[in-house]
């Protein structure tokens, strides 16, 4: 059973009222890997999240965790933890309550990790939930979710109202962990750059449409910026994919999504251009920005020819 | 089955909700009860003197019925537990407690019964219209009560949770137009008279008969309700 691939998802949709929350999605999540399921605040992490650990359905498509759908199956369900970022506990409810009551459900659950991360992060055991600052709530989730040691662990944007010295320690732990216990993690997060080097596979999810899933050594150089003169610029990206495109007088800065062979760097370099690679949160920025940017320079240039005409 | 006694083990993590709360309520009543009938029968009171304060941890219960649910199933869900098993462990678990609680009223009421109405006359847990039945009804009587009362609090807080505030308006200007159309029926037809007629016919056993019936269907009613909830 193990041997299962822990997620897999088909032709994945979902409507909410008149948004297009998921729209047709097609993933898979191998195990052992740190994914990092990055996008901007309503592009559909969470609904994606939710779907795949059946706490919500899709309207059309398929999701198969260890090959079973995971809504109402308890054998697939006891094999997940996803804590969400705005998770909400019993009103009565002390911290060390709910980590009793994780522990009452997660089979690999270890109390040594936990306690050793609620000192970490000095954490008030016998406080009750609602009375926890934000950043102590993420703590719980992340508590709950790293010594769950579940197959397959969400983290819905863990970091939220923690301190930088608090989010430090919760990667330091995760990769310490993950190299102890190895299983499928996702990262859901838009803070990109403080989790770029954790991941090992990005998938980047726009407006509900997965734009990118590649693995993050190939993302290196995947894209990068061109600037110089902006009608050299503009002739040299001529063929490629363009994500964004900056202008100031005759000076252009223009970002393609295209991996530049040493031939072509010399080229560009021979034409007096500037190169240098997108990081992964400019990567992230540019290509959920890059649609709408250039559909809007679009519609100006549109409205400028008819103008004229 | 495990996660199911998994799902009451961990409602009972604060054992005050479900168990510690409905005693100190009916503690307070009898308490408080027995005072009032002290006074009156200290300033000359006659006769047999009833209370009615025993069914206060049942409107509490319509309560627990509201928070067990909203509360609890969405931490449930992070615990990776499906509906079903929550559904199954948190109504199981409210099955035991009421039937404890009933068979203690049962108790209570021989025992007031054996003291004359706890040496002053007064009836608390053994009205008459209830304890003049077997042991079994008895019980069975309160048993229903309890679990209708909780079950109208987890439908309703089930409705919530599948289609929020939505829900609730059409379920209850739905109840409202229902009722109307029953006392318009009733009133135009002059039938008042025959309603309570009948009514009054209405024995414990008959009631906990159709009590019983009622708490099953919106049992069912609040499984496939709560089937497709989702928490956000």
């Amino acid at each position: 059973m193990s041997e299962q691939t822990p997620v897999l998802v088909r032709n994945v949709s979902k409507t909410f009222k008149d948004v297009k929350a998921l729209d047709d999605v097609n993933l898979q999540l191998d195990s052992h890997k740190i994914y990092g399921l990055l996008g901007r605040n309503g592009a559909g992490k969470t609904t994606l999240m939710s779907i795949l650990t059946g706490q919500g359905f899709p309207d059309a498509g398929e999701v198969k965790v260890f090959g079973h759908t995971p809504f109402e199956h308890d054998g697939t369900l006891s094999r997940i933890c996803f804590i969400r970022e705005s998770q909400k506990y019993p009103d009565e409810y002390k911290a060390f309550q709910a980590f009793k009551a994780a522990a009452l459900f997660f089979e690999n659950w270890d109390e040594q990790l936990a306690q050793e991360l609620i000192a970490d992060f000095n954490l008030p055991l016998k406080r009750k939930i609602k009375k926890l600052s934000r950043g102590q709530l993420s703590a719980v989730g992340v508590v709950i979710g790293l010594a769950s040691r579940a197959e397959v662990t969400f983290f819905d944007e863990p970091y939220l109202g923690l301190d930088a010295v608090a989010r430090q320690i919760f990667y330091d732990r995760l990769v310490e962990d993950f190299a102890l216990y190895p299983r499928t993690i996702v990262l859901s997060s838009h803070l990109i750059d403080e989790v770029a080097n954790l991941l090992e596979h990005v998938i980047i999810i726009d407006s509900g449409r997965i734009v990118m899933d590649e693995d993050a050594e190939s993302l290196q150089g995947a894209a990068v910026t061109i600037s110089g003169k902006a009608e050299v610029v503009d002739e040299f990206v001529a063929d490629y994919p363009v994500i964004h495109r900056d202008s100031l007088g005759a000076l252009a800065s223009v970002s393609i999504q295209q991996r530049l062979t040493p031939a072509q760097q010399t080229e560009a370099k021979e034409l007096g251009l500037d190169l240098s690679p997108l990081s992964l949160q400019q990567l992230v920025v540019r290509t959920a920005m890059g649609r709408n940017v250039l559909a809007s320079h679009q519609d100006q240039a549109k409205e400028r020819t008819s103008w004229n005409a | 089955m495990e996660r199911v006694i998994k799902v009451a083990r961990m409602q009972l993590i604060n054992k005050w909700v479900f168990i510690g709360l409905p005693l100190l309520i009916l503690g307070c009543a009898f308490v408080f009860s027995l005072a009032i009938f002290w006074i009156v029968r200290e300033n000359g009171g006659e006769g047999t003197m009833y209370g009615g304060g025993a069914q206060a941890p049942m409107w509490y219960f319509l309560a627990l019925g509201i928070q067990a649910l909203t509360l609890t199933f969405p931490f449930s869900q992070a615990m990776s537990v499906s509906r079903r098993s929550f559904y199954l462990g948190t109504v199981l678990l409210f099955g035991v407690c009421a039937l404890a609680l009933s068979v203690f009223y049962y108790l209570m009421g021989l025992l007031e019964k054996a003291t004359g109405g706890w040496w002053m006359d007064a009836r608390f847990f053994a009205l008459e219209w209830v304890a003049d039945n077997n042991g079994a009804v008895q019980i069975g009587f309160y048993f229903v009560l309890m679990v209708l009362l909780f079950m109208v609090g987890f439908l309703i807080a089930t409705i919530y949770m599948r289609w929020r505030t939505t829900g609730l308006l059409v379920f209850f200007i739905a109840l409202g137009v229902l009722l109307l159309g029953v006392i318009a029926l009733l009133t135009f037809n002059q039938l008042w008279g025959n309603f309570w007629t009948w009514a009054l016919t209405w024995t414990a056993a008959g009631v906990t008969l159709w009590g019983g019936v009622v708490a099953v269907v919106m049992a069912g009613a609040s499984y496939l309700t709560l089937r497709k909830a989702t928490v956000a």
